[in-house]
């Protein structure tokens, strides 16, 4: 899940023309990755492309992720069957 | 009362007003039969009659017949939801049904008894609703036909051909302007876009007005380069300049028109120069075929000469009768481009995206055919820009994408940038002819 994520990011991050910072790790804060509010909203949809669900459609409560390590957190939760 | 019956027998009854596959249909043999028309469906005189008929031969005669016989005629468009067709009949108050063997059908149990008509008939269509339910506006002959050209030295040289359903107003534009030119319409036997061209192609039309997501259609299918075009009209849709350049290479003879006009408002004006949207000086000013304004939100205001009636309509009109188009606008140096339809723009995250403005960027791009871009939801900006193309024979879409995303990038904002890109075989149209944006 960590890779997909990622590989999706530098994919994103290639078509928006940004540029990710060197190192992503699960401390980085979202929005200092390199991508804005926008290319992350892109993220979000080519990962419900690819994984077949948005979980920030699922949730109950809405949670904002601020690191990366949260948004990892997300997808792995919203992808159990018993979500 | 001048009506389509009287303006055809102001013509040489041998003058041959219609083509078909099989036929040379004069005005004297056109009158004939909508006489005898008229003859059966004596009942329904001074009522209202909806036409569901799908022969757009059919439909001129039946045009003909009721026209100044009966008190109005409903031009059912073709292809509509039966939900939606039955509350368009109830809406327009219809008394009976023509279809197309010439059968007649009450839809009331109590009918008004027949009475001659004194009023001009009310020509009753359907808007053609990109978005949401049709509504109904209300025409006459009059009020259709009053900014059509008349000159039939001119109009007896062409053949039009008709890629329009006939029941809309861009269909009906057409016919009315072929009968009252004096030229002759090419009548397919239906509005399937394979019978359209091969008509077309048969009858040597030399004059044709489409749409431009349908012209994109014709360039893309190549048959129509056979022709020699001498009116080439576009309308219905914002016209870029690339389609209009490559009009211009394929048909270098031909006169290119677009027309800005709609249901409510009839033809406002059309534009001859070949270049996308129209004059800049034309705004507030008395030389405009039309009084034309923006308003402060964008909006292109008109004012035409004739108005069609309807209640939807007035509640548009400002205190100095001028109409709200909802068509977006914006004045670049000595033009005025339009930029899409007020409702159709795109939101993402509260930044509105004009689906026209980013198509026209992308057919900028020598591989790109075609392609129709329109809002996807999503979760966090409310919708993302998403875009279909249809490429040239060879393309990678590999290599096309970056190509199209830096070209975007050069020339838009990060959030008009399309987030999506597609390649598809082929783009649809709605039974208008225009563009379907799928939300």
């Amino acid at each position: 899940m960590e890779k997909h994520i990622l590989e999706t990011m530098n994919s994103v991050a290639e078509m928006t023309g940004s540029e990710l910072v060197a190192e992503l790790n699960e401390d980085t804060v979202l929005l200092e990755s390199g991508l804005d509010s926008l290319g992350f909203a892109i993220l979000v949809a080519r990962l419900e492309e690819e994984l077949g669900y948005d979980p920030f459609t699922l949730m109950e409560q809405p949670v904002y992720p601020r690191v990366l390590g949260d948004l990892f957190k997300i997808y792995k939760q919203f992808a159990s069957p018993e979500k | 009362m001048m009506t389509l019956d009287t303006l055809l027998s102001q013509f040489g009854a041998e003058h041959k007003c219609l083509k078909t596959a099989c036929e040379l249909v004069t005005v004297r043999e056109l009158r004939e039969r909508s006489a005898r028309l008229r003859k059966n469906l004596i009942q329904a005189q001074g009522s209202c009659v909806v036409l569901c008929v799908q022969s757009p031969l059919t439909l001129i005669e039946a045009l003909v017949a009721l026209d100044g016989f009966s008190r109005a005629i409903f031009l059912l468009p073709y292809g509509l939801d039966s939900d939606i067709e039955q509350r368009l009949i109830e809406a327009a108050q219809c008394d009976y049904r023509l279809e197309d063997k010439g059968n007649l059908t009450p839809l009331r149990a109590q009918l008004t008894s027949t009475e001659l008509n004194r009023l001009p008939t009310q020509w009753l269509m359907a808007t053609s609703g990109t978005t949401g339910v049709p509504k109904i506006v209300a025409h006459t002959f009059d009020s259709l036909t009053r900014t059509m050209k008349r000159d039939t030295s001119c109009g007896s040289s062409y053949t039009w051909g008709l890629m329009y359903d006939p029941s809309r107003f861009a269909g009906l534009q057409v016919v009315l302007q072929s009968l009252i030119g004096g030229s002759c319409l090419a009548v397919p036997s239906s509005l399937v876009f394979e019978v359209q061209v091969t008509a077309l192609l048969k009858q040597q039309v030399n004059a044709l007005s489409a749409t431009p997501s349908l012209w994109r259609k014709l360039l893309m299918d190549g048959r129509v380069f056979d022709l020699t075009m001498t009116q080439i009209t576009l309308g219905g849709e914002s016209v870029d300049q690339s389609l209009l350049d490559g009009l211009r290479h394929k048909f270098p003879a031909a006169r290119i028109t677009h027309i800005y006009a709609s249901t409510e408002a009839g033809a406002a004006f059309a534009v001859n120069d070949c270049l996308a949207g129209f004059p800049a000086k034309w705004l507030n000013s008395a030389a405009a075929p039309v009084p034309l304004r923006i308003n402060d939100y964008g909006h292109l205001l008109i004012k035409p000469a004739v108005l069609a009636q309807g209640v939807e309509i007035q509640s548009r009109l400002d205190a100095s009768g001028y109409l709200d188009t909802q068509d977006m606008v914006r004045q670049l140096d000595d033009r005025v481009f339009f930029l899409g339809r007020a409702s159709g723009a795109i939101n993402v995250g509260g930044n509105k995206v004009h689906p026209e403005e980013v198509e026209n960027l992308i057919r900028e791009i020598p591989e790109v055919l075609d392609v129709c871009v329109f809002g996807k939801s999503n979760s966090l900006m409310g919708q993302l820009v998403a875009a279909e193309l249809v490429i040239a024979d060879g393309t990678d879409p590999k290599v096309l994408r970056p190509k199209i995303y830096g070209h975007c990038r050069a020339k838009l904002e990060a959030w008009q940038c399309p987030a999506f890109v597609t390649v598809v075989d082929q783009l649809q149209e709605t039974v208008a002819g225009k563009r379907e944006r799928i939300n």
